[in-house]
């Protein structure tokens, strides 16, 4: 029983070390696995690949630094398959704090694209093929009022335009020239997007999450109130597979050089709780023999 | 190995480092770092909410410009300010019985379709149902089990009877749903947690000590 009792006994700083370890090594030398693509997913994809040319798309950021390691890569790789197919895009936010985060994406992720672009038609113009909205407090209040009107609830973008001078938006007035709207959120708007636009107004709705909460809206997929749904990181590594294997765009995929740091503190985290309850079982057997 | 020169990055790192030394032990790094961002948190949205929602919603609108109507809001969110005098602390009843109106309103309706109905409608045994799950036949066995354990769960909260014969079954079924589903979230927030290790480990090692691209 001794080994039993160092098991029982083992120091928590250990299983941070041992944790760290394996976290970290896959890191320091990468390699990116083929990612298996799941169904939320994949309906996700085929949902922004299917708009309509008349027709836009809305994303909604709204998570904070603090799940930026699992929403950023989505919202990176959503961009990019946006972008990619030269999609009416506009970028909000229902919340201020992730502002600088959304403004961070795009402009890496327009960057990346004029970067190889070699024509005006080539590049991703801000006004003509996207715009950030910004944030318009509080929460309810724009989801509702851009049933009516987008510029009148938004009269000046992030960067302090007035919004009706901008050539996108004489394109799209209201929910009626929107197709889909993509809520990535380490919270509720998710939902709120659905009570809100989509009940109300008919707003096809996909999401974004955090692992933490992916309990709590599968629901909303199975009833199809979801168009399509990235869990985590494991979904934003699922999302990047898709980008680079449909349409060939090659960036660096945060997400999925994660996986395997994912995967193998996954194990040892599957190994102590079995170690932990084999040796809970032993100590009771051993109890009720005494 | 590529270490960072930005000074902002160091920053960011040791203070990462200060949070992550509460693993070891409590300690004055984790104090100081934990203070500071309480304090850089507050700042900063006080100043945000000023520049960007009191001011040009309410103050440059009322004072500057001169609409006059603006008194309305202003009024009633000073309102707020009276709970600090007890002899018309009551008063703060107007704004929140006015905010609490206004979104109650809003919300019920939105919230019984999108949070109820549809919720209940996801869980009938109809053919519709079962694609949903993309599962080809499998689907109906999903959905019963779905049918099953939403009937259940719900029987086990339900406490105007003693949970005997056919009650006493379905709740204790109901039990074992409650279970699996607690064990799925435990699973996601294992995941979730790990990614945001993943996450600061992946700046530890890229943009501060330039281990990793």
């Amino acid at each position: 029983m001794k080994i039993l009792d160092i098991l029982n006994n083992i120091d928590r700083r250990i299983i941070y070390l041992i944790l760290l370890t394996v976290v970290v090594l896959p890191l320091i030398f990468p390699s990116v696995e083929k990612v298996r693509v799941m169904p939320p997913v994949r309906k996700l994809y085929e949902a922004i690949d299917n708009i309509p040319p008349e027709k836009g798309l809305i994303i909604d950021f709204d998570y904070e630094p603090q799940t930026a390691p699992e929403l950023d890569p989505m919202s990176f790789a959503i961009l990019r398959h946006a972008f990619h197919r030269r999609i009416k895009l506009l970028v909000l936010s229902l919340y201020v704090q992730p502002l600088g985060l959304a403004q961070n994406a795009l402009t890496q992720v327009v960057e990346e694209f004029n970067s190889a672009a070699q024509t005006s038609e080539d590049s991703i113009i801000y006004g003509r093929d996207y715009v950030f909205l910004g944030w318009v407090p509080p929460p309810i209040i724009p989801i509702l009022g851009m049933a009516e009107s987008i510029t009148n609830v938004y009269r000046v973008d992030y960067y302090g335009n007035q919004t009706d001078t901008l050539p996108l938006m004489a394109q799209i007035e209201n929910y009626n020239d929107i197709d889909l709207l993509v809520s990535i959120s380490g919270a509720d708007p998710p939902k709120w997007w659905v009570a809100y636009a989509q009940s109300r107004f008919g707003l096809r709705v996909g999401a974004g999450i955090t692992a933490v909460s992916a309990s709590e809206f599968y629901p909303y997929l199975q009833t199809g109130q979801f168009s399509g749904m990235l869990v985590g990181m494991k979904g934003a590594a699922e999302y990047e597979e898709m980008v680079e294997r449909k349409l060939e765009v090659k960036a660096r995929r945060k997400a999925s050089e994660a996986l395997l740091s994912l995967t193998y503190a996954h194990l040892v985290i599957i190994i102590f709780i079995v170690i932990g309850n084999i040796g809970y079982f032993i100590r009771r057997r051993d109890r009720r023999k005494q | 190995m590529n270490i960072s020169g930005n000074p902002w990055i160091w920053v960011s790192a040791l203070m990462s480092l200060a949070i992550f030394s509460f693993l070891y032990r409590d300690n004055p790094f984790y104090r100081f770092a934990e203070h500071v961002f309480v304090g850089v948190a507050n700042g900063w949205a006080v100043t945000f909410y000023w520049h960007n929602v009191l001011a040009p919603s309410l103050f440059d609108p009322l004072f500057r410009q001169g609409q006059l109507y603006y008194i309305i809001p202003f009024a009633a969110g000073m309102l707020y300010f009276t709970r600090f005098i007890p002899r018309v602390s009551w008063l703060v009843r107007i704004p929140i019985g006015l905010y609490m109106g206004y979104y109650v309103g809003v919300s019920i309706p939105a919230t019984i379709q999108a949070y109820i109905i549809k919720q209940v409608q996801g869980t009938i045994l109809s053919a519709q149902n079962f694609q949903a799950w993309n599962a080809g036949n499998a689907g109906v066995v999903w959905s019963i089990i779905l049918f099953i354990g939403v009937i259940c769960t719900v029987s086990y909260f339900f406490f105007s009877r003693e949970h005997k014969g056919v009650l006493g079954l379905s709740a204790r079924v109901g039990i074992i749903f409650v279970m699996i589903g607690f064990g799925a979230a435990f699973g996601y927030t294992v995941m979730a947690r790990i990614s945001l290790l993943i996450g600061r480990l992946q700046f530890l090692l890229g943009p501060w000590l330039g281990i990793i691209e």
